[in-house]
């Protein structure tokens, strides 16, 4: 399960500099509010993504009973964890409601401009000509 | 039992926000267990290469997943978030948010688990390409997601815009037809931009030569399948912000909400249409490069075929809400 570990070490590691940058830069403007949330939403969804990786191989190699389960299990409880910064930053003041949201899409902004960002660097291929 | 207008806003924001979650769980859960059904067939094909396409099935999922959190997210605002100034328009236009979010998570949900699942079974197959397929794996995966976008947008502008002072008949019924018509038009397109995504991974694995062709006709062949939902978003606009004058009359809201309707299922069929279209082009291009431009016309002929059963839809809507 390494390469596993070393992709979920990569996109949450550039997910947490990202927001935190983006957040301190929020911050530092005098939008308080708006980089905590972005921070908020990021924490919970690197988690999100931790348990997804952790939970993939728990569910190889069992009974197709206890597989479903585990499953089951899992989306519910990291979609009941993804719902924490929504209703925190809902209820306090101190955390601004589009930041967090934005922050739960952090990991899959950071997938996606990661290999965009390699499609743009990457010398391009030549075409195959009939 | 007297109900006051609170009530009704809150009763209509729990069942907007049950709708959305509820509705919007079904499609990434498809996806994700197709993607994860299709990893199964190929660590058994290549049991070596596992971590390979665990590490594949993750990102995949991750990027299949999102149209459920943009449900989670509707459903969490529409629970939790206050209304200070409630009326019955509100409560349409938050069940009308609810349904768009919900219907419309529902294809892009399962069209994203299919290029996730024939990019781990590709990388079985063609190990060293396998950051290629990933690549190509995400870019469709994260355009099979614009319906879903669409959706939202549509159910936070419900949620957020100040429509002055409407007349609450008939623009009660012009908010759910907004909902029905954006949400249910999103699904075709959603699941149709799927099938060009599975397609064209499939078809990189088999030959990785043909890459640059086979993700130029799968980003075509989306574009074109996205175009239902275009018109279910034009259509959910002008029924947002057109403003209609007061009328008691059934009929009137009657013909608002039936515009909707309209729309929103007239756009299912043609969406997934367009991706079996682009499905076979996709795929017929990686195993015959030098006819693309035959088999990219082909596809475009077909798709404009199959679009106009939209129109047709898109027609008749437009004719409910500006003749009768």
């Amino acid at each position: 399960m390494e390469p596993l570990r070393q992709i979920q070490k990569i996109y949450v590691s550039r997910a947490m500099m990202t927001a935190i940058i983006i957040g301190l830069v929020f911050i530092l403007a005098g939008y308080k509010p708006i980089g905590k949330g972005l921070i908020l939403g990021n924490i919970f969804s690197v988690i999100n993504f931790i348990l997804i990786g952790e939970t993939l191989p728990m569910r190889i190699g069992k009974s197709r009973g206890k597989t479903f389960s585990l499953s089951l299990a899992s989306i519910l409880f990291r979609y009941a964890l993804m719902a924490v910064p929504l209703i925190v930053a809902i209820n306090f003041k101190q955390f601004n409601l589009f930041g967090a949201i934005f922050g739960i899409f952090m990991i899959q902004f950071i997938i996606l401009a990661d290999h965009l960002l390699k499609i743009i660097t990457s010398t391009p291929e030549k075409h195959v000509q009939g | 039992m007297a109900v006051d207008v609170e009530t009704v806003v809150k009763i209509a924001a729990y069942a907007g926000g049950g709708m959305a979650m509820g509705f919007g769980a079904i499609g990434a859960a498809i996806g994700e267990g197709y993607t994860a059904a299709r990893a199964n067939l190929a660590i058994s094909r290549n049991p070596k290469i596992s971590g390979e396409i665990f590490k594949n099935m993750l990102v995949g999922q991750a990027v299949a997943e999102s149209a459920s959190i943009f449900a989670l997210v509707i459903a969490i605002l529409l629970l939790f978030l206050d209304v200070p100034v409630p009326s019955l328009l509100k409560a349409s236009a938050l069940l009308a948010a609810g349904i768009s979010m919900g219907f419309g998570a529902i294809g892009s949900g399962v069209g994203s688990g299919y290029p996730g699942g024939e990019a781990c079974f590709g990388i079985a197959k063609q190990p060293e390409i396998a950051s290629q397929l990933t690549t190509n794996m995400l870019i469709g995966s994260a355009v099979c997601q614009t319906p879903a976008i669409f959706s939202m947008v549509v159910a936070l502008m419900l949620m957020f815009i100040e429509f002055g002072n409407a007349p609450l008949y008939p623009t009660w019924a012009a908010y759910l037809g907004a909902g029905l018509s954006m949400g249910l038009a999103a699904i075709g397109s959603g699941y149709g931009g799927g099938l060009a995504a599975g397609a064209s991974c499939e078809g990189i694995s088999r030959h990785p030569k043909t890459a640059a062709s086979v993700t130029t006709i799968m980003l075509v062949g989306q574009a074109v399948s996205q175009t239902p939902s275009i018109f279910g978003l034009l259509i959910s606009f002008i029924l947002m912000f057109k403003s209609f004058p007061e009328s008691t009359s059934l009929s009137a809201a009657m013909a608002l909400l039936a515009a909707g309707i309209c729309m929103g299922f007239g756009g299912i069929g043609p969406g997934i249409g367009n991706g079996m279209a682009a499905e076979g082009a996709v795929r017929w291009v990686a195993r015959n490069v030098e006819h693309a431009g035959d088999l990219m016309r082909i596809m475009l002929v077909g798709q404009a075929v199959s679009q106009s059963t939209a129109i047709y839809a898109m027609v008749v809507s437009l004719v409910l809400i500006f003749v009768v």
